[in-house]
């Protein structure tokens, strides 16, 4: 049999659980959030977990800034095997201490610092693309579909930058919606809500010049659509204005 | 108010009073043949809008390159007659002039809207080099301190402006550029008569003794036409290396000349040279990251790149001797000397090799480019490649055809040797 520890879907979940297997030095064979559907050979396991205090703050003080960093952001990706990865990154740390993030021979070092690069380059490439509209209330609306669960990531980022404004960012992919009250920002399920989006009247002009702009500054005699797609990977189009109507 | 009157004189088309989107739209037409777009090296935060050190880019055009800022000109009337450019004084075009009101206003929504990272602002010359350049600071001063704008500006200092009004607009900006335009006085003297190198190497000159963090934090760039004037590489590679040196540049960027004037002055070049273009980036790359010199890549003898081969690898197939390296001994410095090998890719080969030793797959894992790579290297002593065919033409010949020539425009010819 194989045992699949089972943990509840959240980061300090994960947390939890991997700071018991690693405490009692037992070995998963895998473990999974708790819409995993097991196979034939899974015997899953669900622990009883309680851990008093900050387990954030434990973690940071046990492995470092650095390593935190790293085992969150691969925890935000969409990696199908993160959560296993991030329980042998940890694990290993107890056989090279600080030295860990140089071991980019052992398999889940160099997975973890792929993963968590791959998640901060996708981060960075949305603070670009991440379009707003301006709505009737003067709320600033943006849908994004990123692969990674950035939106935390993306709305520290706006909170610096467009911090006397109320915003909303949409992430339609995962279904969650971050919410910005010019102090600070909080991410919720959106479910299936219905938003009603009116846009205010000057969006279209505005808009509309954008789209002129972006035609325009673009020279004839250089056309490179290869090295466009390139830089703007076409999955993203559908909420980028200037490049919707080519999709 | 800006008074507008003087500009009946300069053969203006349309009217002051044009519709913001048709001066949009010819503003930006005259503004796009400036290459430089980065965001990058301030950290700005206030009321509205903040700068990131790394720079973003919102969206990239279909030429390929990135949109970071809002590149548009305050005018494009121009007192100037260079030949190559597109606003010269001769030209029958439409002109038309913002008002610093009107600029301000398209810069804060389309920052708020996130299109933007901030503002790139360069103007045609109209009266005077002072007057331009008061118009300038005026615009900016509004979006500065009315609007508190904070996020990336990036504007053009005008050649010939006086001092004090340089340095008001330094401490407005984030980046100021002056164009060099051409690498050669007697150039200049030919395309660009109303120019004067001097004008612009004052202006770097004052820039690179002022710098600080609050006079252009982000320090100055400027841009070179490629192709309109017979230099060759290596006449350029060396003015590009001297003003790294005398102006501590950031960037000088290189525009493969495009045709968009007829005359008997200029060359009539259907396609940019833009692998020459590409060729003279890596080179720059080599100059500021690499410590190559330029005597390294091009001599009097060699006065250009080879098309097929990029420089550092023509320069390694030169000094063949010299290799290969063993990567888990050998310094910074050879590892960067290295065809397949970036900064980054060297800098992680360091940083690990202490603490294992590497084998190919791990180099493969660091990013090294193991194509061009293998007939350079050893590892633990070991080649990746049958080593008995490694001579000189074996390895151009394979780097020729890993050089991907599909990555060409669209009907450019291959040059052989």
């Amino acid at each position: 049999m194989q045992d699949i520890y089972i943990y509840n879907n959240t980061f300090k979940g994960l947390l939890c659980l991997i700071y018991e297997l690693l405490q009692k030095k037992i070995k998963p064979y895998n473990i999974k959030g708790l819409d995993y559907t097991p196979n034939l050979f899974d015997n899953l396991i669900k622990l009883n977990l309680k851990y008093d205090g900050d387990i954030i703050q434990k973690f940071i003080e046990e492995f470092g800034n650095y390593n935190f960093k790293i085992i969150y952001y691969v925890y935000l990706s969409l990696n199908a095997k993160k959560e296993i990865i991030i329980y042998y990154y940890l694990k290993n740390y107890y056989n090279y201490y600080r030295n860990l993030p140089y071991m980019r021979n052992l398999k889940c070092v160099d997975e973890a610092l792929k993963i968590s690069k791959k998640v901060s380059a996708e981060c960075h490439k949305f603070k670009g693309f991440t379009r707003f509209k301006k709505l009737k209330n003067n709320v600033y609306y943006a849908e994004i579909n990123p692969d990674n669960d950035i939106l935390e990531l993306l709305s520290i980022h706006f909170k610096r930058r467009l911090k006397n404004e109320f915003w909303l960012i949409n992430d339609v992919n995962r279904k969650i919606i971050s919410m910005y009250n010019k102090k600070d920002f909080e991410i919720i399920p959106s479910g299936n809500w219905q938003f009603k989006l009116e846009t205010s009247e000057e969006e279209n002009i505005f808009l509309e010049m954008w789209q002129q702009f972006y035609e325009t500054v673009s020279i004839k005699e250089r056309e490179n659509l290869a090295c466009r797609r390139n830089f703007m990977p076409k999955k993203y189009w559908k909420y980028i204005e200037e490049v919707k109507k080519e999709l | 108010m800006f008074d507008f009157s003087f500009l009946l004189s300069y053969n203006i088309y349309g009217e002051v009073n044009m519709d913001i989107k048709e001066k949009l739209e010819i503003l930006t037409d005259g503004a796009k043949y400036d290459a430089s777009c980065s965001s990058s090296g301030s950290n700005r935060s206030g009321k509205f809008g903040s700068t990131n050190r790394s720079g973003i880019c919102h969206s990239f055009t279909k030429d390929g390159r990135c949109i970071s800022l809002l590149k548009i000109l305050l005018t494009n009337c121009c007192i100037f007659d260079c030949k190559y450019c597109i606003n010269r004084k001769s030209n029958n075009i439409k002109r038309a002039i913002f008002s610093p009101e009107e600029i301000c206003y398209i810069t804060i929504n389309f920052y708020k809207r996130n299109y933007i990272e901030g503002l790139f602002l360069s103007s045609g010359i109209i009266k005077s080099p002072d007057y331009t350049m008061n118009f300038l600071i005026q615009t900016i001063e509004l979006l500065r301190k009315k609007y508190h704008f904070s996020g990336y500006i990036h504007a053009k200092a005008i050649p010939g402006a006086s001092p004090s009004l340089i340095k008001r607009l330094g401490s407005l900006v984030d980046r100021m550029s002056a164009n060099i335009e051409l690498p050669t006085q007697e150039s200049l003297k030919l395309l660009a008569p109303n120019k004067n190198n001097e004008n612009i190497h004052k202006i770097m000159n004052y820039v690179k003794n002022n710098r600080g963090k609050n006079f252009v934090p982000a320090g100055q760039s400027t841009q070179m036409i490629i192709g309109a004037t017979k230099e060759t590489d290596y006449d350029i590679m060396k003015k590009s290396s001297s003003m790294y040196e005398n102006y501590n540049l950031k960037r000088v960027f290189y525009s493969a000349y495009i045709s968009v004037n007829k005359d008997n002055l200029l060359p009539t070049l259907k396609i940019p040279p833009l692998k020459r273009e590409h060729r003279l980036y890596e080179a720059d790359w080599l100059l500021r990251y690499y410590n190559f010199r330029v005597e390294d890549l091009l001599d009097s003898e060699n006065p250009n790149f080879n098309i097929l081969v990029d420089p550092k690898a023509s320069w390694a197939l030169k000094h063949l001797d010299n290799f290969p390296k063993e990567v888990n001994v050998c310094s910074y410095e050879e590892l960067l000397r290295i065809p397949g090998i970036g900064v980054t890719s060297a800098k992680r080969i360091i940083k690990y090799r202490r603490h294992f030793k590497l084998t190919f797959k791990d180099l493969k894992n660091m990013g090294v480019v193991l194509k061009r790579a293998q007939y350079f290297i050893t590892c633990d002593n070991k080649f990746y490649i049958n080593s008995t065919y490694l001579n000189k033409s074996f390895i151009e010949a394979n780097l020729v055809i890993d050089n991907d020539i599909k990555a060409l425009p669209y009907g450019e010819q291959l040059q052989l040797f």
